[in-house]
């Protein structure tokens, strides 16, 4: 069941799960050695999944929103740690390129977002700024004609596959080329500006990779800005509305890591299936057990109401309406969601369920995450909580 | 250089076929249909060329049911230029369907015709050899390569312990067994692409061909015996048993 969604992106979601089919054989190998193979990221790039979101002008497909979450679906439920890395290169690192880039800036990034060489990255959090990112300390100071950037990134998905960076610093007062009226208290965001950033710009680090629950596959590293030097053009956007433009992101990623919630509990939830009609103790098939069967049962409608949401947030963000809230909420359900049913799936499968030759325990620690990035349920709760009470 | 590929529309690999109430065909309802694969291989082996040398037309054409456009739109979504679809019942003889395809190689005039060895349903191996056989041209089976040689083809086929090189002058028709890649799955710019592009079609009946043939009827269809539980050899010290088993794999199962 797919709502929402017409002929043409069904189409695309079915391509690409059957290509996401064929990847089995080398899922294992890939978590166990933590990256994930160049060779993987290049299909997807002559697949076009890569660049899918981005407009057909700019050299992408321009595929909907509605797709592209189908296609996360899709991805997630094949292999967790592939879809995180693309929900970031062609969800939210294209969508704001595309967004606030210049001509140039477009012509000279969105390329690198789809040719299957690296996937970018989105730098917003730090070790002292998570949910509240706009208490952010990178800095970035005017250093003749460019700029100077100083300060620390954590987390950051795709570091080392990554072409560039968006990277997210905060010009001071001194540097600011628009006065704050004299007087008038800064907000918090004051200054916060979006920069491009090449990975091989001179200053620029990326850290160890980090060990993580789940998603090990997936790149997860600090990027350090030790004197990063950029040039004028990497600016992305006006000089200080960088807040904006991460919330914005971020409101276009919640719906993917919603469908990425929805494609790891519904893998795990048909590997459970699968097992409770075959497996037999007391003379007959688990799932004739109330104990069994009900859970499975309950989950397969949170699932389908998980994927509504997802998809309605991704069909208003096409038509260009209001979607924060929407996109939230679906965030928020689905998460949630993903927690319970791989927790039941791996309990399904009772101690096959915690052995590592099922790959449910692996979808219960990749699904972990998705509570957690992007936003966490506790962010969630609040965007959509201010979005309902506003005036 | 032009290349036709005839293909064919069969269940997929992963349907679990079943007989249906007649007792004389499978069950379609509910059925996911693909290209049969070799000619999958087929195909990739035309895009090879098409790769290498980007004038090469690769068209598609298929005789069968209108269900068939599926596996059409599947080919052009895969990078191949054309496709059309001749109208027909399942049913439609074997070599009325040969026939039929010799009118649209005629009007098409490729330089080469592809054919997967043989469709993954049935596995008759019978259209491509009688292809070419009602076109006069000649044909070379089962290749896995393709080198053009100046109005020729040298096709290469795998032989025991090595290879066999045929040069056929063009226009000729082969039979496909392997491509040297494995089928390339549809790019979504090409899935989109393929959306866009015209697929004409037209009635088996309007082609004017001879349908007398030799007819073929299924008399009857059976899935396979369902394999029976396996035998443990418990009685018995180590030698008896293995005496046992020598025995049985020796007179009943036959491999000794």
């Amino acid at each position: 069941m797919r709502p929402f969604a017409a002929g043409t992106e069904r189409d695309l979601a079915d391509a690409v799960a059957d290509w996401a089919r064929g990847l089995t054989p080398v899922i294992a190998e890939a978590e166990k050695a933590g990256a994930i193979p160049r060779g993987v990221i290049a299909d997807l790039g002559r697949l076009g999944v890569l660049g899918m979101t981005i407009p057909e002008r700019d050299g992408g497909l321009g595929a909907s929103s509605v797709a592209f979450a189908l296609v996360l679906e899709e991805l997630a439920a094949a292999w967790p740690s592939l879809s995180v890395g693309v929900a970031v290169n062609s969800g939210i690192v294209a969508g704001t390129i595309v967004r606030h880039g210049t001509a140039e800036q477009r012509a000279q990034l969105l390329p690198r977002l789809l040719d299957g060489i690296g996937l970018g990255a989105f730098a917003l959090t730090e070790p002292t700024s998570g949910s509240d990112a706009a208490a952010l300390r990178t800095t970035a100071r005017r250093d003749g004609e460019g700029w100077r950037i100083d300060g620390r990134k954590q987390f950051i998905t795709n570091a080392r596959y990554a072409p560039f960076a968006i990277v997210f610093a905060r010009v001071g007062e001194a540097d600011r080329v628009v006065a704050s009226r004299p007087g008038a208290p800064s907000p918090a965001h004051a200054g916060i500006t979006a920069f491009v950033v090449p990975l091989d710009a001179q200053g620029v680090s990326v850290g160890p990779h980090e060990r993580k629950l789940g998603l090990h596959a997936s790149d997860t590293s600090a990027l350090v800005l030790d004197g990063a030097r950029v040039g004028a053009g990497a600016v992305l956007g006006e000089e200080g509305k960088g807040f904006a433009m991460a919330l914005a992101g971020l409101d276009g990623g919640r719906i993917g890591i919603a469908a990425q919630a929805v494609g790891i509990a519904r893998a795990a939830l048909s590997v459970a299936r699968a097992y409770a009609r075959d497996r037999k103790q007391f003379g007959r098939a688990i799932g004739e057990f109330d104990g069994v069967r009900f859970p499975l049962a309950e989950l397969e409608a949170r699932l389908a109401a998980a994927r509504m949401l997802a998809l309605r947030a991704a069909w208003l963000k096409d038509r260009g309406r209001p979607f924060t809230r929407q996109a939230s909420m679906a965030k928020l359900f689905a998460s949630e969601m993903a927690q319970k049913a791989t927790h039941a799936a791996v309990q399904t499968l009772g101690g096959n369920g915690y052995m590592r030759d099922y790959a449910v325990e692996r979808y219960a620690r990749d699904g972990r995450a998705t509570t957690i990035y992007e936003g966490t349920s506790e962010i969630q709760r609040l965007v959509i909580a201010r979005s309902l009470l506003a005036a | 250089m032009k290349i036709l590929i005839p293909l064919k529309q069969v269940p997929d690999s992963t349907v679990r076929v079943s007989v249906a109430a007649d007792g004389k065909s499978i069950k379609t309802e509910g059925v996911t249909w693909s290209i049969s694969p070799y000619d999958e291989y087929a195909i990739e082996m035309a895009l090879e060329r098409k790769d290498a040398d980007a004038s090469t037309v690769v068209a598609v054409v298929t005789v069968g049911p209108a269900r068939s456009r599926d596996a059409l739109r599947q080919a052009l979504a895969m990078g191949c230029d054309e496709a059309s679809l001749v109208v027909a019942e399942e049913t439609a003889a074997p070599l009325a369907v040969a026939r039929a395809l010799a009118k649209v190689v005629e009007e098409a005039k490729p330089d080469l015709v592809l054919c997967g060895k043989q469709a993954s349903d049935d596995d008759q191996g019978f259209i491509g050899p009688a292809l070419a056989e009602v076109l006069g041209w000649a044909h070379v089976a089962t290749i896995t390569k393709i080198v053009p040689a100046d109005g020729a083809a040298e096709l290469w086929r795998e032989v025991e312990g090595g290879h066999e090189v045929w040069k056929a002058k063009l226009p000729a028709l082969a039979t496909v067994h392997k491509s040297e890649k494995e089928p390339r799955y549809p790019s979504l710019p090409g899935i989109m692409k393929a959306k866009k592009k015209e697929i004409p079609e037209r009635a088996f009946a309007s082609l004017n061909v001879d349908s007398s043939a030799p007819a073929l009827e299924i008399v009857a269809m059976e899935p396979p015996p369902a394999r029976g539980a396996g035998k443990i050899l418990k009685d018995g010290d180590a030698k008896q048993t293995a005496q046992q088993l020598a025995t049985l794999l020796r007179d009943e199962a036959k491999v000794l």
